[in-house]
């Protein structure tokens, strides 16, 4: 076997977080990065994400996925980062050892200095919610969809329903009906879509795609290959009501039911994960409950925008390099709880205390007209006007410079209405 | 022999005998033969082996204790679960006896025989009286080993178990094996000493001369032969009424089970763990399923028991999803719902009796049916498959043992149970062992070649993945499928619009993106010059 | 004759439904907005409404069957679906560069159709 490889950190998963992670660890100073990927090229689910959309934060630019992703890719090919490409990791040790295998080297043995966990999300497939029905061709998650069309060159169906509203689900009723295909309807379990308003325009109203909303399939029918599925309406306990049923003719159904951070390697190296979020419980630096392994991106919690991914994943970059050069010092140990309409934030614990920190989270229900506060022992240290919050979009607000020190018991991030509108 | 080659091979014009069905009984059967002659045949319509019942079935090995006195179902059960480590040797498969946690809760016995106790006779009826019935039920069975257990070592054996339970009985004869992994083994087996198995071979008739049977007629051509074993499953009424060697009914029923993520479940229950019920309180035909692990370690709930009209009928109802939750939901309350990866349904095979029908037909001699193998015939099968054995004895076929005799089947390589020296060293040798094609399972490249390649070749995504588990984990094959699905075609030497998921009808693809686009256009044109 | 046309704002979560009332093609009155954006957004939708195209092509001897491509900018709306189409038939010749010209001036519009990623050659 070949001998133990000892690089400053190694970044797991070259999508936008492990992209935006190893620059920034790089920036900061590290030597030797390694980024391992388990695809043929850089750029994770970006070169699939072909619609534009990306960017508008960090670039001020709209830019297409492959076009974001490529915006990285050039620096990391000019930095001297060493990419491992189709190359697996099959074990992670609490020790931040590693194990990684590719068809060149054979098994790699790796004790980096830092860690950085950044595999993404997956897609929720038919039997985490549980379809009933047949098992035939023609069940696809609406991401593997997508990678078929738009980098395999391949056509999963001509005539297609779409079980989900969700973002991805919008954009493949649009890329679908562009190739030629068939899009019945979009069917969603919920009274109000999942998605962003510019793609139900710009995906379904631009295509007269209908969105049947408070629906959801009911049977998936086809021994061999989907003949078509019952779709049915559903009461507000999300059941279907009987006699609502509608058999329609398709041979495809593409799921958009939600996407789960994926943290099988996390779990192997003891990382603690959140209820909620589903990802690594991380602090202000990305820097997990295992000391010198940092997680960023989507495998901490599922983003709606890469320009938070790409954020994430500068510091946690940033992060690992402050660990590896002995600079990382723990202040103390203060969490970061959600108050009202408030269903997690991201991060989870504070333990630098030194710098000004960026908090992402996502509230509960939808609300007009709020105030988005953060407070530090109960006082205000940011507060800001929002017009409108809803579950899809996530939120950011920050802690200033100097708002914490040891002393401090906990911070809490609440969204209230705004009393001088209301 | 590539794929072709081998699909298109002849069928021979005899066969000394000939096994209608490559399910896991029909291929015990044809493993067995094979110790004495190598002229059998296995034929099956479809174009795996293991396609019915085999395929989705709970993969458990039971003792016996579940069935009914007196029949031959758990007299073969008792024996077949007895047999079962010989069974398996020299197969590569795995198997391993977890044992059988039988719960004994407030809901074992009816409301209103409870009524009629008092406090104290209920407490020694669930502590003591169920418990001592169900070890003198198995003793009287001849099943060995069961011991009762407090409802403190109930818990120690089982932390997950509901807190209501009271008492146990712990049956440590109960396995678990991979069905159509053993299918697929036994098969190979049978090939290396000299069977041949033909796939997507329909039997239609059979050419019976003075009551004996002379020939097997199928969709390919006919077979000359005097001993015809039917082992077709659900189809064997059918196979039997063929050769007027019939007289026996199969109902369909099928049967839905969950399975959960092996990484959230892993442990979770470490023996097979089932409620007990009185007799004459069970809702279905089913022994109840249970809560077990599988050989590779998921938690699996189930099965349901749901009589079907179609014989292909594999479907899943939101009433027997909803059936397995509630059930499970009070044996183990906090079970983890939420890490369902898959559903599956399959196939049973009973006869209105309920019991097997094993016997060697008094209509046609030489045909013998191995018929109404429902569960636990998984568990009953080497007995079934010794049964057999003495019919085609009593028949006056003389069985003399091969010197020959090939004892051992290779079992095909799993890169994920290899250490990371033995990886590296196939990674030298081939670099294909190196790619990792599906990673929830860490399946790679060179598995789903070999499984390809194999003696009875993987055509499609479901022979690749009952071979090698890709797309069994937890994102069911969404990251791997364009990958297996383009080795296919390369190894199969296909367009990968041809590549299909379960044979004829099942593409993965409908063709290439623009093809429908540039298609509209010929269509649009050939409008306009036309009008 | 004046008639009422209904767009959904899509630059902030508000999403207004904005009700836009034309005679003749000449808009009179927005109202339901929330914001100046929501009017701007509406006027443009019902007098010139715009998409940025992105679809695929295809590419021979590349080490994918396809590359992304885009509109350089917007073009009508009512072009969309005649843009993938009229690139359906167009086959590229790996490598291919990021933002290399796949069809100049599509459908007349003055907008270029561009690949937005870089595709090296298959290496045999």
């Amino acid at each position: 076997m070949t001998k133990i490889l000892r690089p400053d950190a190694v970044v797991i998963g070259a999508g936008p977080a492990g992209l935006g992670a190893a620059l920034a660890a790089r920036e900061a100073g590290l030597e030797e990065i390694f980024l391992l990927e388990r695809d043929f090229e850089l750029g994770g689910i970006l070169p699939q994400c072909i619609h534009d959309g990306f960017g508008s934060i960090v670039f001020d630019q709209v830019l297409t996925g492959p076009e974001y992703a490529q915006r990285f890719i050039d620096k990391v090919e000019r930095s001297g980062i060493e990419v491992f490409l189709d190359t697996m990791v099959l074990e992670l040790r609490s020790d931040r050892s590693l194990v990684a295998v590719n068809s060149r080297d054979g098994v790699l043995r790796m004790e980096p200095g830092a860690v950085v966990l950044a595999m993404g999300c997956r897609e929720r497939t038919r039997h985490q919610v549980l379809i009933p029905g047949y098992r035939p061709a023609g069940v696809i998650c609406a991401g593997a969809a997508q990678r078929y069309i738009n980098i395999e060159g391949l056509m999963p169906g001509r005539r297609v329903v779409i079980l989900g509203s969700g973002d991805i689900g919008l954009i493949m009723a649009r890329r679908f009906t562009l190739e030629g295909a068939e899009v019945e309807g979009v069917y969603e379990i919920m009274d109000h879509p999942g998605g962003l308003t510019r793609n139900l325009v710009q995906c379904l109203h631009d295509f007269d795609i209908p969105l049947h909303l408070s629906h959801t399939v009911t049977f998936i029918h086809g021994r061999k290959r989907v003949e078509a599925v019952t779709v049915a309406k559903v009461n507000e306990n999300r059941k279907p009501i009987p006699g609502t049923e509608r058999l329609v003719e398709c041979d495809t159904l593409v799921l958009s039911v939600g996407l789960i951070p994926e943290n099988e390697l996390s779990k192997k190296a003891g990382v603690v994960l959140h209820p909620a979020t589903g990802g690594p419980v991380v602090d202000e630096l990305m820097e997990t409950s295992v000391e010198g392994i940092f997680a960023c991106g989507n495998v901490v919690c599922v983003f709606d925008l890469v320009d938070y991914v790409t954020f994430t994943a500068e510091v946690a970059g940033r992060g690992a390099a402050e660990f590896v050069q002995g600079r990382r010092r723990w202040r103390g140990e203060v969490p970061v709880r959600p108050g009202r309409n408030v269903r997690f934030v991201v991060p989870q614990r504070l333990r630098c205390l030194d710098r000004e920190v960026e908090l992402y989270f996502r509230v509960q229900r939808p609300e007009r007209s709020v105030r988005v506060r953060v407070l530090v022992d109960g006082r205000v240290v940011h507060s800001r006007k929002a017009r409108m919050v809803r579950p899809p979009e996530m939120v950011r607000a920050s802690i200033p410079a100097g708002a914490l020190n040891e002393g401090v018991r906990e911070v809490v991030v609440e969204v209230t209405p705004d009393e001088k509108e209301a | 022999m590539s794929f072709k080659a081998r699909n298109c091979q002849l069928l021979p014009t005899r066969a000394e005998i000939v096994v209608v069905g490559a399910g896991v009984i029909g291929c015990a059967i044809a493993r067995e033969l094979t110790r004495y002659t190598p002229d059998v045949l296995v034929l099956d319509k479809e174009n795996d082996v293991a396609c019915g019942a085999s395929k989705a079935n709970n993969a458990e090995i039971h003792s016996g204790i579940g069935e009914d006195p007196g029949t031959l179902k758990q007299k073969l059960n008792v024996r077949g679960n007895r047999m079962y480590d010989e069974f398996v040797r020299g197969l590569g498969v795995e198997f391993k006896r977890q044992g059988l946690l039988i719960v004994i809760t407030p809901r074992s016995a009816p409301p209103e025989l409870l009524e009629r106790m008092n406090e104290e006779d209920r407490r020694r009826f669930f502590t003591e009286v169920i418990p001592r019935g169900i070890v003198n039920f198995g003793k009287k069975a001849g099943i060995t080993g069961l011991r009762i257990l407090s409802r403190e070592e109930v818990f120690e054996r089982e932390p997950n178990v509901t807190r209501e339970a009271l008492a146990g009985v712990f049956d440590p004869n109960y396995g678990m094996v991979c069905p159509y992994k053993l299918t697929i083994a036994l098969v190979e087996h049978a090939v290396l000493n000299g069977a041949k198995v033909f796939l997507n071979t329909e039997v239609n008739g059979f050419r019976v001369e003075g009551g004996r049977v002379r020939a097997v007629i199928t969709n390919r051509g006919e077979v000359e032969t005097s001993l015809v074993i039917n082992a077709a499953g659900v189809f064997a009424d059918e196979v039997a009424d063929m050769a007027g060697a019939g007289g026996f009914r199969i109902h369909p029923r099928k049967g839905a089970t969950l399975l959960f993520d092996r990484d959230v479940t892993s442990e979770y229950v470490r023996s097979s763990v089932a409620e007990f019920r009185l007799p004459g309180m069970k809702k279905t035909k089913s022994k109840g399923g249970g809560a077990m692990p599988t050989v590779e370690g998921n938690l699996q709930l189930g099965p349901t028991a749901v009589e079907v009209e179609d014989k292909y009928d594999t479907s899943i109802s939101a009433e027997e999803i909803e059936e397995i939750f509630e059930r499970f939901h009070y044996l183990l309350p906090d079970f983890p719902r939420d890490a369902v990866i898959s559903a599956f349904s399959g196939i049973r095979a009973p006869t209105y009796e309920e019991d097997f029908v094993i016997e060697a037909s008094d209509k046609v001699f030489g045909f013998v049916n191995v018929a109404g193998i429902q569960s636990p015939g998984l568990a009953s099968a080497p007995a079934i498959v010794e049964m057999v054995m003495g019919i085609i004895k009593d028949l006056g076929w003389e069985l003399e043992e091969r010197k020959d005799f090939i004892p051992e089947r290779p079992a095909p390589i799993k890169f994920s149970e290899l250490s990371n020296e033995e990886r590296h060293r196939l990674i030298m040798e081939d670099p294909r062992w190196g790619h990792v094609v599906c990673r929830c399972e860490t399946v790679t490249e060179m598995e789903v070649v070999n499984a390809i390649h194999s003696i009875i070749p993987a055509t499609d995504m479901d022979g690749v993945k009952r071979r090698t588990r890709t797309g069994m984990g937890r994102c069911q094959g969404s990251f791997c499928g364009h990958r297996v699905a383009a080795i296919l075609a390369r190894e199969l030497g296909i367009p990968v619009t041809e590549v299909t998921k379960s044979g004829e009808g099942s593409p993965i693809y409908v063709g290439r993106t623009k093809d429908l686009l540039l298609q509209n256009d010929l269509r649009g044109e050939r409008l306009v010059d036309e009008g | 004759m004046r008639r009422k046309h209904d767009f959904i704002c899509i630059n902030c979560p508000l999403s207004c439904t904005v009700e836009l009332f034309e005679e003749n093609g000449e808009v009179q009155e927005v109202r339901g907005n929330e914001c100046a954006v929501g009017e701007k957004y509406a006027v443009t939708e019902y007098l010139d409404p715009r998409r940025r195209v992105t679809t695929t092509v295809r590419v021979r001897g590349g080490v994918l069957p396809v590359v992304p491509v885009a509109t350089s900018a917007p073009v009508p709306k009512r072009l969309v679906r005649e843009v993938v189409r009229a690139l359906a038939g167009v086959e590229l010749q790996a490598p291919v560069e990021m933002g290399q010209v796949v069809m100049p001036d599509i459908l007349g519009t003055g907008v270029d159709v561009v690949t937005t990623r870089p595709l090296p050659a298959k290496r045999d």
